[in-house]
């Protein structure tokens, strides 16, 4: 294995899921570095400098929460966190202190390689602080200079409101947005902005792009979490 | 921290009582002081009984007890000492009974210590029971009624008149039973005070008008002083056998009233109810019946009265702390009794066979007595007496109740127990057995076999899964630790991300989705829940390509929705039982489940103040029908560009 491939840093108090996700990791050319407590996933982060962090929140020694905005305070490194199904809010906050993204437990190997993937990518777009002046997801193309959103070629008329939420999905493509996100980056300040505004552009944008609104395969939504425009 | 110092006298009795209260009532701790007069030694029996008493009561009421032997003459400076030492912000006297004078002459502790500027607040409590207003019955019978009084001297002036008309024609005896006459009628119809003065006049009527000299007072005649003597005599008897009977009469209806009420409150008692309808009941029965305010106080399981409140009245802590007192003592306080007689209430205890119950509070002037006791207090009393045991009764009731409850609970859960462990050991025997067939293939191992095996355990572990994801929901769902909050979201959504996480199990159905466009206040993530159970359901007890539908329609009050298979249904009878935990439909045995899914279901929609059913189409295929109320309109939106 050389350097080129992708180092994930694996922050999980539980043996056997470490050791699935260094087989299911490795079979697909990562490097893995496993660390089973907080304390000592700080020291390896700071000393490997990994190119994604997947980290449980749930461990032993203190809130992986806590951990992931340690993390954000000097590092930009991708966070994926881990947690349980029900923990809706713990998700949130996580995401909302600067975590990238999510895995519910239990988890297939497609999805945790379909999340690194999204997460590598952002970070390599970050990096070189390239903004695409045109970007293309599935049937989808955004032309961000003339303004101009085609699905399968033909144009599609957007109101600005939806048009901004679309540009935040698009520049986030397969990464999950809290509804916190989406409303600070679309409406900004505006205190009164709550989810029932994204669900009315959301309900519309996917009148627009999507075949069947109730069977939307581009616009997801994550229940109690977020949307995710699905690459 | 409050003091009271008991010196062996009745008065200190208040006084201990009223600290005690107003310790009680603070939460403050409170000190009882003991005094031995200094220079007697020997006390007689009464006293020292009183003092024991007096000690005992007060470490029964929860005092500290400090006793000092004061070396000087007068015990303010021992008594300030030691309130100094301790911290004692308020000491508590009983006004002293003899006058100042004298009380200055012999040394009394209230007057020293008033006079020698203790820098500590004094607090004096009134040494006898303020003597509240006579009740209105008694009025009529104590004073005399001013418009009572002119009747009588209108009657005799009347009897005057009429003895003047036939004064010329007959004698004068028959002019004195005029008199009489109107003596009776005055004291048969308006009390004795009436009659006396009745009597009164008509002497000095008689002799001014008929008696020679005529229009003077004289009286010529000695023998005439007799007929006098006979009315007054006459006027008197007649006066208090008058009084006698209207005092009957009065005993009579009170007695009545007595019984009428207890027998109308049993008859309110007997439509039972929990402690709390009997409360109200009680409150209400009082209120309109007795025309008086009255509040059920109900002490809770560690023997604390609960506050309560009625439309005109909200008890102070002080008061509360007497009804506490009353409660625990199991004696009446508060107005007309000798502990806090100044109180708005008169709190009764209630206690039942076993232990206390509450305090009946009654805002009403029952009269007072020296003995400490109201003088109308026996109707209270036996008010008091029926209402504790309908209250105990119900308590023991509701205590049975709990238990029953404790026993299905148990019941329940071990009910749980064996159907989960069944279902959590089959998907695991599965697996163990899979994953060691793939540790030690035999030699004659396919090469399929290896996949056939992983899909089975995959297939089983997400069987777990959902077992283990069900039983979780399901146990947040009765322990109450589940929260609806309630979003407006158009239905769309939330069937929309329900679907996009079972598209791989739905792969070979074809779902037909018609769905209206309807804003609907719910818990995404809940109700996201119901429909994969749904959906589940559908999928596991309908045969494999055949369709599914889901379809929602909305009212002004209410959105709907369900979703249909196209499968057996459900067996005539059962459409109730499926929500029920555990319960299994009688066509699933071949289905693997734990019989949670529905339960689930049922108890989000309920927890949304919704409704769910099932039933089978005409046709074919079970049909579960969800309906959710539709409360208040979605947020207004922001203003959008055009499109």
């Amino acid at each position: 294995m050389t350097q080129d491939h992708p180092l994930v840093l694996v922050i999980e108090d539980e043996a056997p899921l470490r050791r699935y996700l260094r087989a299911s990791l490795q079979s697909f050319s990562y490097r893995v570095e496993e660390a089973a407590t907080g304390a000592e996933g700080r020291d390896m982060l700071l000393r490997l400098n990994p190119d994604v962090v997947l980290l449980d929140l749930g461990l032993p020694d203190g809130d992986g929460l806590d951990l992931a905005r340690e993390i954000r305070g000097w590092s930009r490194v991708p966070i994926i966190v881990v947690s349980a199904r029900g923990k809706e809010e713990d998700k949130i906050q996580a995401l909302d202190v600067g975590a990238d993204d999510y895995l519910t437990k239990p988890f297939g190997s497609g999805e945790l390689l379909a999340r690194i993937r999204v997460a590598l990518r952002h970070s390599a777009e970050v990096a070189g602080s390239a903004t695409e002046p045109v970007v293309e997801v599935g049937p989808l193309r955004m032309d961000f200079a003339s303004r101009e959103v085609l699905l399968d070629g033909a144009p599609i008329h957007l109101s600005p409101n939806e048009y901004a939420l679309l540009t935040v999905l698009v520049r986030h493509a397969g990464k999950v947005l809290t509804h916190r996100q989406l409303l600070h980056e679309v409406w900004g300040g505006i205190a009164s902005a709550q989810p029932t505004y994204l669900r009315v552009y959301m309900a519309s944008l996917r009148k627009k792009l999507e075949s069947d609104p109730a069977r939307p395969r581009l616009l997801i939504t994550e229940p109690g979490v977020g949307y995710r425009l699905k690459v | 921290m409050f003091m009271v110092p008991l010196d062996g006298r009745p008065q200190a009795l208040v006084a201990l009582h009223a600290a005690c209260r107003m310790a009680r009532a603070q939460g403050a701790p409170w000190l009882a002081v003991q005094l031995e007069a200094p220079f007697q030694v020997h006390y007689s029996p009464q006293e020292e009984a009183r003092r024991m008493e007096q000690l005992r009561l007060a470490e029964r009421l929860g005092a500290e007890v400090v006793q000092i032997h004061p070396t000087g003459f007068r015990a303010a400076h021992e008594v300030l000492a030691l309130a100094r030492a301790r911290g004692v912000t308020v000491i508590v006297l009983p006004r002293p009974r003899q006058p100042r004078w004298l009380a200055r002459l012999k040394g009394d502790l209230v007057e020293d210590l008033l006079r020698g500027d203790p820098g500590i607040e004094l607090r004096i409590v009134p040494a006898e029971p303020v003597a509240p207003a006579p009740a209105p019955q008694a009025a009529d019978l104590d004073h005399p009624d001013p418009r009572r009084l002119v009747t009588a001297l209108v009657a005799v002036a009347l009897a005057t008149a009429g003895g003047l008309l036939i004064f010329r024609r007959l004698d004068l005896a028959d002019v004195a039973m005029l008199y009489i006459l109107c003596i009776t009628v005055v004291a048969t119809r308006y009390g004795h005070w009436a009659a006396l003065l009745a009597s009164v006049l008509s002497v000095a009527a008689l002799d001014y008008f008929f008696i020679p000299p005529r229009f003077t007072f004289v009286v010529q005649d000695i023998r005439h002083i007799g007929t006098f003597a006979v009315m007054l005599g006459v006027g008197w008897v007649v006066a208090n056998l008058a009084e006698r009977i209207r005092a009957q009469t009065r005993l009579a209806l009170e007695r009545e009233r007595h019984t009428g009420a207890l027998y109308r409150l049993g008859a309110a008692l007997a439509e039972g109810g929990d402690a709390q309808a009997i409360q109200e009941r009680v409150e209400t029965y009082i209120r309109q019946a007795l025309r008086m305010p009255a509040l059920v106080l109900l002490s809770d399981r560690k023997g604390l009265l609960g506050p309560r409140t009625a439309e005109d009245i909200t008890l102070d802590p002080e008061e509360l702390a007497v009804a506490q007192w009353a409660m625990e003592n199991a004696a009446p306080a508060g107005r007309g009794t000798r502990f806090l007689p100044g109180a708005r209430g008169l709190f009764l205890p209630l206690v039942g066979t076993e232990s206390p119950v509450g305090v009946l509070a009654l805002f009403h002037d029952f009269g007072s007595a020296r003995n400490g006791e109201p003088k109308g207090l026996p109707l209270p009393l036996a008010l008091a007496a029926q209402i504790s045991l309908a209250l105990e009764r119900a308590r023991l009731a509701e205590d049975r109740a709990e238990a029953r409850l404790r026993a299905d609970h148990e019941q329940l859960r071990s009910t749980l127990l064996s159907s989960v462990s069944h279902d959590l050991r089959t998907p695991l025997g599965t697996i163990t057995g899979a994953t060691t067939s793939l540790l030690d293939p035999g030699p004659e191992a396919a090469p399929g076999d290896q996949r056939m095996l992983l899909l089975t355990i995959h297939q089983e572990s997400c069987r777990l899964e959902r077992l283990v994801n069900n039983l979780l929901e399901l146990t947040k769902l009765e322990s109450g630790q589940v929260q609806v909050r309630k979003e407006w979201v158009p239905m769309e959504e939330v069937v929309g991300s329900a679907v996009s996480r079972m598209e791989e199990q739905l792969e070979d159905r074809s779902l037909t989705l018609n769905l209206r466009e309807a804003w609907v206040p719910l818990d995404p993530v809940l109700l996201e829940q119901v429909l994969l159970n749904l959906l589940d359901n559908a999928l596991k007890f309908s045969p494999p390509g055949t369709p599914i539908e889901i379809e929602s329609w909305v009212t002004a009050s209410q959105a709907g929705l369900t979703v249909t298979d196209s499968g057996p249904g459900f067996a005539e009878g059962e459409e109730e039982r499926v929500f029920e935990k555990l319960h299994r439909g009688s066509r699933s045995a071949s289905v693997p489940g734990a019989g949670l899914g529905l339960a689930i279901c049922r108890g989000i929609i309920q927890a949304h103040g919704g409704t769910i059913k099932a039933a089978t189409r005409p046709r074919g295929g079970a049909q579960i029908t969800i309906t959710l109320p539709i409360e208040g309109a979605p947020p207004e939106l922001p203003v959008d560009g055009p499109s």
